[in-house]
Formats: structure tokens, sequence, C-alpha cells
């Protein structure tokens, strides 16, 4: 019996069960994604280590017009794609360096491409060389 | 004392852009710091400018070895958004021209593997070799490198004469069988240059989240073609090689062992190809997009290759393309890899995990 209460516990004990995965997941374009809005990047990671989950990537998409950045998350747990959505209030989110090393390269090339603030974390320069500003990634009238 | 030894961003066996500051003392290396982005060609950016046909010739690009895995990812998830399922044919052929790919790569590997071993000899044994996989590549598609092979819903080009690629396939495993596998197991100069260096760790493989050969050679068994099938994988019958030790020589018996089961894919793809068009979506000059993110992954030689691919319904150009290559979560690895091991041995070690940096700088 499920005895779990908030939905991040809730989706673990589901992961971990093996169950097929239904609400709030929704399957779309090839993965399955966590549709609950609210939900916080470093409780996600967590999760995710918890079930044995392995972290594939990061996407980062510039919105259209002044409606900012989004990030999606993506991890493998047994062939199974799974997908998290966060829309950033700002040019900032929490790094979840400290909990997942595989994200390091990803959220170093995210923050020089679309200059994006991974608190929490020091960075050492990956793709870009001194003197280069970050936000090469960004369409022109947002870039710096 | 330590001191600090700059490699590249000329690669000593690779000739490839990438820089790697070593950590010595004496003669161990005790850390080491990677520099990567001297091929960035802000691939992904282009992508935004081109139509849904120019875009796959662009993503084609991305590498120069396993350039045709990257058209098949890019296509599979462009046929989420546009509703297309490739026809059973297409979906062998895409499985012979991914394997005939994945043989040419491990082959070329395991010639620069014997060059940085001083195995000369070797290197020229597996080049040749691989030149009669590039023959057949060449005669299916007409190009050694570019084969244009992949379109939304399906392929271009059939595979008119399949027996003649079996009659290859029996040359390449007879010389594996008879040649490659043994040298590289059994000769003291290949062990004595493998076995045991560059270790990389169970558990520092799940953390970095390395992927193929790489993460296969240190017991990680996981596999896509297996794991979530795509194409016609789901109807091949093959084993994944896995090693448990991490070293080099893991890495490279894990790529000898993928050779054998790619021929063994090749030989049931090219029997049973079923018969039927090649293509589906009409003439392949016009699709309709609808609005979203789709996300395709494939095995490529190096390991998992990602693609999500952004839309909106009515434009002709994707609105975002976004590629994770198998090399970009591997080559963290190397800094672990490299630690505690002999200045000496550190091409070789770097090289263990087949980098490839233009797909990594994209």
């Amino acid at each position: 019996m499920t005895t779990a209460t908030s939905p991040l516990e809730s989706m673990a004990a589901t992961l971990s069960a093996g169950e097929p995965l239904s609400e709030p997941w929704v399957e779309r374009g090839g993965v399955f994604w966590f549709d609950c809005p609210g939900i916080n990047v470093r409780e996600v990671a967590h999760a995710m280590n918890a079930v044995g989950a392995r972290f594939i990537t990061m996407t980062a998409y510039q919105m259209p017009g002044n409606e900012g950045l989004r990030l999606e998350y993506h991890w493998d747990l047994e062939g199974r794609l799974l997908g998290f959505n966060f829309p950033l209030a700002g040019n900032s989110i929490e790094s979840i360096y400290d909990l997942c090393e595989a994200v390091d390269w990803i959220e170093r090339e995210i923050h020089e491409g679309f200059d994006i603030e991974f608190t929490g974390r020091e960075y050492e320069p990956l793709l870009l060389r001194e003197g280069n500003v970050c936000g090469v990634n960004l369409r022109e009238e947002v870039a710096k | 004392m330590s001191y600090k030894i700059p490699m590249g961003p000329y690669h000593p066996a690779l000739e490839e852009p990438y820089k790697l500051d070593l950590i010595c003392e004496g003669e161990t290396v005790t850390d080491a710091k990677l520099h990567i982005g001297f091929n960035f060609r802000g691939i992904e950016h282009l992508a935004e400018t081109r139509n849904y046909i120019q875009v796959i010739a662009l993503m084609e690009r991305v590498c120069g070895i396993c350039s045709n895995i990257h058209t098949l990812t890019l296509c599979s998830a462009m046929e989420k958004l546009t509703g297309l399922t490739p026809p059973p044919r297409a979906q062998y052929i895409r499985v012979i021209v991914a394997e005939l790919e994945r043989l040419h790569s491990h082959v070329l590997w395991a010639g620069i593997a014997a060059k940085l071993m001083g195995f000369k000899t070797m290197f020229m044994t597996c080049f040749e070799i691989r030149e009669k996989v590039m023959d057949v590549l060449q005669a299916i598609s007409g190009n050694r490198v570019n084969y244009s092979m992949n379109r939304i819903g399906g392929v271009n080009r059939d595979i008119e004469d399949p027996q003649s690629i079996v009659a290859m396939i029996d040359a390449l495993e007879r010389e594996m069988v008879k040649t490659i596998i043994p040298i590289f197991t059994t000769s003291t100069t290949a062990r004595s240059r493998c076995a045991g260096i560059g270790v990389l760790t169970h558990a520092k493989a799940v953390s970095c989240g390395v992927v193929g050969p790489v993460a296969r050679a240190s017991g990680v068994g996981q596999d896509l073609r297996k794991e979530a099938p795509y194409a016609a994988y789901g109807e091949m019958e093959f084993e994944v090689p896995v090693q448990p030790d991490g070293d080099v020589r893991a890495r490279l018996l894990v790529r000898a062992l993928e050779i054998m089961e790619s021929c063994k894919i090749l030989r049931q793809a090219l029997t049973k190809l079923p018969p039927g068009e090649l293509a589906s979506g009409g003439d392949g000059s016009k699709f309709n997009f609808t609005t979203g993110t789709a996300t395709a992954r494939v095995e490529a030689p190096r390991g998992e290759v990602m693609y999500s691919v952004s839309w909106k319904e009515g434009s002709r150009n994707p609105s975002r393309v976004h590629v994770r290559t198998p090399t970009f979560v591997n080559m963290p690895s190397v800094r672990y890899m490299v630690q505690g091991a002999r200045l000496a041995d550190t091409p070789l070690i770097q090289a263990s995990i087949d980098p490839c940096y233009s797909c990594t700088d994209r």
C-alpha cells in the first residue's frame, strides 16, 4: 500500500514499483512528462537518485517574445525516458551538481549558451574562452 | 613537487582539437582538467535557420564518423511530430546502415588503439578491414562519409543486393576471430599497455552517467537497442557485451565483441529484409508538423545519442534542436581514468573512450 503524500514521493513510489505510469505522467513526443507544476528541481534530483534513474541531459529553450527561458531535464529509468519541465522565473535555477555529477558539463554549457545561472555551484569555462560573453545561443534581440 | 603538462589542443593521437591540463607528480598523473570548445560551430543555432529538408543535411555533419546516426535520430524525432511511421523495409535498412556504421567506427578505433600501442601492422590490418566496410557503405549510398540515407518517414535508398553484404560480413568476422581479437587479448604488449590502465570504476561510471562501450566496459549493461528498441532492433537477436574491469582492455574487448554482435545483427537484417516501400509521407518534399517537442534516442557506436526537436505548426524550420552526444557525457570521466596513471599512458587512456570532439562541441 502506498503511503506517499507529496507528488514526488508518490512518483518515486510508482517508479520503484515498476508500475505503469499514469496521471500526472503524460506521454508526449517519446517522453513520459511529469506534469505537476511547482515541483522543485532538487527534489526531483533526489527522487531520481532514489529510484536509480540515469541522468541524460537538460535542454534550454528561449521562449518567444518576453516569455523568458525554460529548462527540460531528462532521466532514463530502464529504457523509459522521463521528463521534467521548469519554466524559469528569472534567469536562474538551483544547481543539482552536488546531487548528480553527470549534470556538470551541461549546466556549464547552458550557462554559457543561454546565460542561465545555476545557483549554488561554481563554474569553470567549458566552451567559451577568456573574454567571450555568456549567451551565445540567445536570439539577437535579447542577447547581451 | 607537482607540475602541469598541457596536452593539446591537438591530441597527440587523434589529431582533433581538445586540451587536457595534466597535473603530475613525477611521471604520475594526479589530476586533470579538460577544455573543449575548439570545434564549436553553433550547429544547434544554425538548425533553427534551416528548413525540414536542409536540417537533415546539416545535422549529418555533426560527426564525421557516425553521421548516419545523427540523421536517424533527428528523423525519428521529426517523425513523431509529423505522425509518420517508416515502412518495415525502411526500418530494416536503418538497422543495416547503423550496424555498418558501428562496424567501421569500431574497426577504426581498434586501428588507432593499435597504433597507440605501437602495433603499426595491426593498424594497417584494421584499416584494410574498415575499407571493405566503407566500400559497402559507398555501394549502398554512393558516399563514404555522409550517406544521406535517412529522410522523414523512411530512407532515401534501397539495398538492392543484400547477399553481397553478407560476403563482406563473413570476411570481416573471419579476420576478427583469426587475427584481431587473439592479438588484442593474448599479446603481451597489448596486455601490458591496456590491462589495469585507465580504470573507471562501476560506481564512477554510474555517477558520471557514461554511455555506450565506456559504460559497458565498467559493468553497466545499458544499450538502447535492447532497453528501448527503435527501427527494427526489436526483431533482432543479439547479446550486449559487458566487461567488469573498467580498464582500457575492457573497453577494447567490449568493442571487439560488439563487432561480432553487429555481424550477427547484419546477417539477420539482410536475410529477413522485408519487401515494400522505402518511405511513407509522399515524395518527401512537403511535411506538416504539429506544434510541440519530440525526443528520440539511438545507440550510436559511442553510446546513446539524444535529440530534442521543437516545432511550431506551419513553420518550415525547427524552433529548437538540441543534441546530446555520447562523447559529451563520456569525456568528463577521462579525469578519473587518468588519475594515478603514468603520463605515457594518457594518450591511450583518452583515446580509449573513442572520443569525437566535433560531436562534443557541435
